[in-house]
């Protein structure tokens, strides 16, 4: 792990806890941000990289629990929060809006760094798996039409000459067609078409049988 | 004219009026004794002037027209006067009559009642007195004139005068009284009767024996006379004068009269007659009008006696009266409703001891039998509030006051007792003083729990800081090589971050110290008396004895009730926080003295004892579990922001001692 591949962001009022947090992480050989308000923080440039917020409840401009909320459409770094003086209700609604952890001021070093590197590691876990689907999704833009028309038939389990009959072709040519899909997509077998199928959200719209009762 | 006809009597009453006048004048021809004069009683002015008082002037005419009929008649039939001497003697009657009248009305007041013997006196001497002596002149001296039986000036006048007078006497009154009032009286009862008859024949019984002579003197009538002027005043009176009347008359024309005699003295029993009626006439009158106003007056008491009666018996309480010496005199009906029957029994002091002992509830005995001895002895009213027991055995909230009543030398006569059914108010006032003291309560701990609040953000954020700090400087200073310039920066920071800490501290005690206004001179007996009460529940679950020893009297104390009562409960509860785990009895001993010029007070436990004594006064130094370590520091803020002293000393066998002292005068706190 290098200060490079990922990065702290830290989001308090109080001055001394931005410089304290960031010299702690220096410390642990950490990349840190600090920002004094949500506004900020939203308003930043950040490097796309596995990352961790820190984020304080009493912000002077938005109340860290509410940013939460508002960040939480989009892509954001997994939170951990810290509070001055947290109460039950608060952190029972931080981790169930998927907080990493809720620590109350002081804080040891060993909670802290356990739980950003919960956080960075969740986060780099998140980017894998939308690193990956981004790559599935390219290799489905790049199947042709009619090869799009072939993967839902196929994944959902009609026999060569029933997709075939569906789309109006020889079986012959929808052979082609389905081994140049698999081949693009990059599938080992049918199976695993069908698992990118499905991480691709791409709807099984045919079943063997009621195909079968067309013909 | 008009009006003078409108207002004419009816025809009935006029044709009464005339016959009356005509019986008085056979009245006065049955009484005329002395030879050669026809002058005598003369009741027929008596009626005119009655009659003229009860009716009004615009009617005289008629009335005086009447009794010109009448007078010729009688004239006719009796007297045989000449005319015109007849009509001047009327016109002397009409002067007489209607001078009375006139002056009865002027003086007396209109009704003439004649209830008070003022009345009766003004009358007596204005129709009876001066009246006549208008008829008297006029015709007298038209006898001498007219020669009429060859009677001088001199020697009528006085006969005449003392005739119409008793005629008025005995007419006028009864005319009056009796018309007006003749209803008035309720129905006479049965024993009435028999004494009204009983008296009745005594009554004739004495007339006759005294009139005929048989009784040696004719004023034996009087008592009989006066009785039946005591006993039915108007009403007697005029029945018996007129019964008077009745039995003389018929004597004098029987001539076996006392007062019939030979004619050489006749004249002078003729003036015997006349001053006999009119004595007891006068004397009727004046003992019935004082017998009247006496049962007037005696109506009048009683009447009082009953509205002040219902005044009491009314009246929103419940009234007792008590003598001196403890004899209960009266009980309201009120009172006596509400208690029911109770002591009824013993005498005396004992009865009154009695009736509290059992209608006062047992827990007010002792305060209220107290009180009243003691107001009893002192001569002073006192007020209590106690419970009383009412009939259907429920104890109610009631204020009593005792107040004395002294006669004009100030001896207490009695003691007059008034019982106020307050329970509602007090069951409201007690639910109104539990709501309060749940709400202090839980002010006091919003506040405590408000201000560990707000000292924990402020304490916590330099804390985060100074720890997230101390372990990069550790890991700077561990890591190989050691990084001793950014060690340096951490360091510092550190410092600088625990000053800022403790510079909170310092703001709070500042805060402490602008209390100073909110302070009230408060009895400091009080103050920890609701201590002793907030902290009991605690003490009883951690089964902790309180041991007290508080000085009184203690003077007044400046101070911040709610400030001093959180010192209090932060060192109890250190205190019994500490025998958590002691074996023996867990006692905390609470001890508050007066020194020469403070209040002390100690409060010890017999726990562990204090490890650290040189540093629990120092900001976040705490042995508890879940301690700020910020409690004593309080607590010495708020002591000496007082002016006073908190320090700690060890206590005897073992366990730890607080001991803090105020000031009496805090005026100035440090």
């Amino acid at each position: 792990m290098t200060a490079d591949d990922h990065i702290v962001f830290i989001v308090d009022d109080d001055e001394r806890i931005r410089e304290a947090l960031d010299e702690l992480l220096a410390s642990h050989g950490m990349r840190a941000a600090a920002f004094a308000s949500a506004g900020d923080y939203v308003g930043a440039d950040k490097p796309d990289v596995p990352a961790c917020l820190i984020l304080d409840v009493e912000l002077p401009d938005i109340n860290g629990l509410d940013l939460q909320k508002q960040i939480a459409e989009g892509d954001h770094p997994p939170i951990v929060f810290i509070t001055g003086h947290g109460d039950i209700p608060s952190s029972v609604r931080a981790i169930k809006r998927g907080a990493v952890d809720f620590l109350p001021k002081p804080f040891s070093d060993s909670d802290l760094m356990a739980a950003i590197n919960a956080a960075i590691a969740q986060d780099r876990e998140t980017r894998s798996q939308r690193a990956e689907l981004g790559a599935l999704r390219q290799r489905y833009l790049d199947l042709t039409p009619r090869e799009r028309e072939v993967l839902p038939l196929v994944v959902s389990g009609l026999l060569n000459k029933q997709a075939a009959a569906e789309l109006g072709i020889s079986k012959v040519t929808l052979e082609i067609h389905r081994r140049n899909v698999m081949q693009k997509m990059a599938a080992a077998s049918l199976a695993d078409l069908v698992r990118i199928a499905e991480r691709l959200e791409i709807p099984v719209t045919h079943s063997r049988r009621t195909g079968g009762s067309r013909v | 004219m008009t009006s003078i006809w409108s207002h004419r009597p009816q025809l009935l009453h006029l044709a009464l009026f005339v016959a009356a006048y005509v019986l008085g004048c056979a009245f006065a021809k049955a009484l005329r004794l002395a030879p050669g004069t026809n002058i005598s009683i003369w009741l027929p002015g008596g009626l005119l002037m009655a009659t003229l008082i009860l009716t009004s002037t615009r009617s005289w005419l008629w009335w005086v027209l009447a009794g010109c009929v009448g007078e010729l008649i009688g004239q006719f039939l009796f007297f045989h006067s000449p005319l015109p001497a007849a009509l001047l003697i009327y016109v002397g009657n009409v002067l007489e009559a209607v001078a009375g009248a006139w002056l009865v009305n002027r003086f007396c007041g209109r009704p003439v009642r004649l209830e008070t013997l003022q009345e009766v006196l003004l009358f007596v001497v204005l129709a009876a007195g001066i009246a006549p002596v208008l008829s008297a002149t006029v015709g007298s001296a038209t006898l001498e004139w007219f020669g009429v039986k060859s009677q001088t000036f001199t020697t009528a006048w006085p006969l005449w005068w003392i005739g119409d007078a008793t005629g008025i006497l005995i007419v006028t009154p009864l005319a009056l009284v009796v018309l007006q009032n003749w209803r008035r009286d309720a129905e006479l009862s049965g024993v009435r009767w028999i004494e009204a008859w009983v008296l009745a024949l005594i009554f004739l019984g004495v007339a006759v024996l005294s009139l005929s002579g048989y009784l040696p003197f004719a004023y034996i009538i009087m008592p009989p006379l006066l009785w039946a002027a005591v006993r039915f005043d108007f009403k007697g009176a005029a029945v018996t004068l007129i019964l008077l009347g009745v039995v003389t008359a018929i004597f004098t024309i029987s001539d076996a009269s006392r007062f019939v005699g030979d004619p050489g003295s006749q004249r002078e029993k003729q003036i015997m007659l006349h001053l006999f009626l009119a004595i007891s006439a006068f004397s009727a009158l004046i003992v019935a009008v004082i017998s009247r106003q006496h049962q007037v007056a005696l109506a009048t008491l009683r009447q009082r006696e009953r509205s002040l009666r219902e005044l009491v018996e009314t009246l929103p309480a419940q009234i007792w009266c008590v003598a001196p010496d403890g004899a209960l005199i009266y009980f309201s009906q009120q009172f006596r409703d509400f208690i029911g029957s109770s002591a009824n029994d013993g005498d005396g002091a004992a009865r009154l001891w009695g009736l509290l002992n059992e209608i006062v509830h047992p827990d007010d005995r002792g305060t209220v039998n107290t009180a009243f001895a003691h107001a009893m002895a002192a001569g002073e009213p006192c007020t209590l509030k106690h419970r009383l027991r009412r009939s259907d055995g429920e104890y109610r909230w009631v204020e009593t006051r005792a107040a004395p009543m002294r006669n004009s030398e100030g001896v207490i006569v009695q003691w007059n007792v008034i019982c106020l059914d307050i329970d509602g108010e007090v069951r409201a006032e007690e639910e109104l003083r539990l709501a309060r003291e749940r709400v202090a309560r839980a002010s006091q701990a919003a506040s405590l729990a408000e201000l560990s609040a707000s000292i924990a953000h402020e304490v916590n954020q330099p804390l985060a800081a100074i720890v997230a700090n101390s372990h990069a400087c550790h890991r700077w200073l561990s890591a190989e090589p050691a990084n001793l310039e950014r060690a340096k920066i951490t360091a510092g920071r550190i410092i600088r971050d625990a000053n800022s800490a403790a510079e909170v501290v310092s703001r709070i005690r500042a805060l402490f110290k602008q209390s100073t206004k909110t302070r009230n001179a408060v009895a400091f007996g009080g103050v920890v008396a609701e201590v002793l009460d907030l902290m009991a529940g605690e003490t009883v679950r951690r089964r902790v004895r309180i041991d007290t020893d508080i000085e009184s009297p203690l003077p007044l104390v400046a101070l911040d009730r709610i400030q001093i009562q959180q010192v209090f409960i932060n060192l109890m509860r250190n205190g019994v926080e500490a025998m958590d785990r002691t074996v023996g009895p867990r006692v905390l001993t609470l001890r508050v003295r007066r020194t020469a010029d403070a209040i002390q007070t100690e409060i010890s436990d017999r726990g562990a004892g204090i490890e650290f004594p040189d540093r629990i006064f120092e900001p976040f130094f705490t042995t508890k579990d879940h301690g700020m370590g910020m409690g004593l520091v309080i607590c010495r803020s708020i002591v000496e922001s007082h002016g006073g002293r908190l320090w700690e000393e060890k206590n005897e066998p073992h366990g730890a001692k607080f001991i803090f002292a105020l000031p009496v005068d805090v005026k100035a706190a440090a």
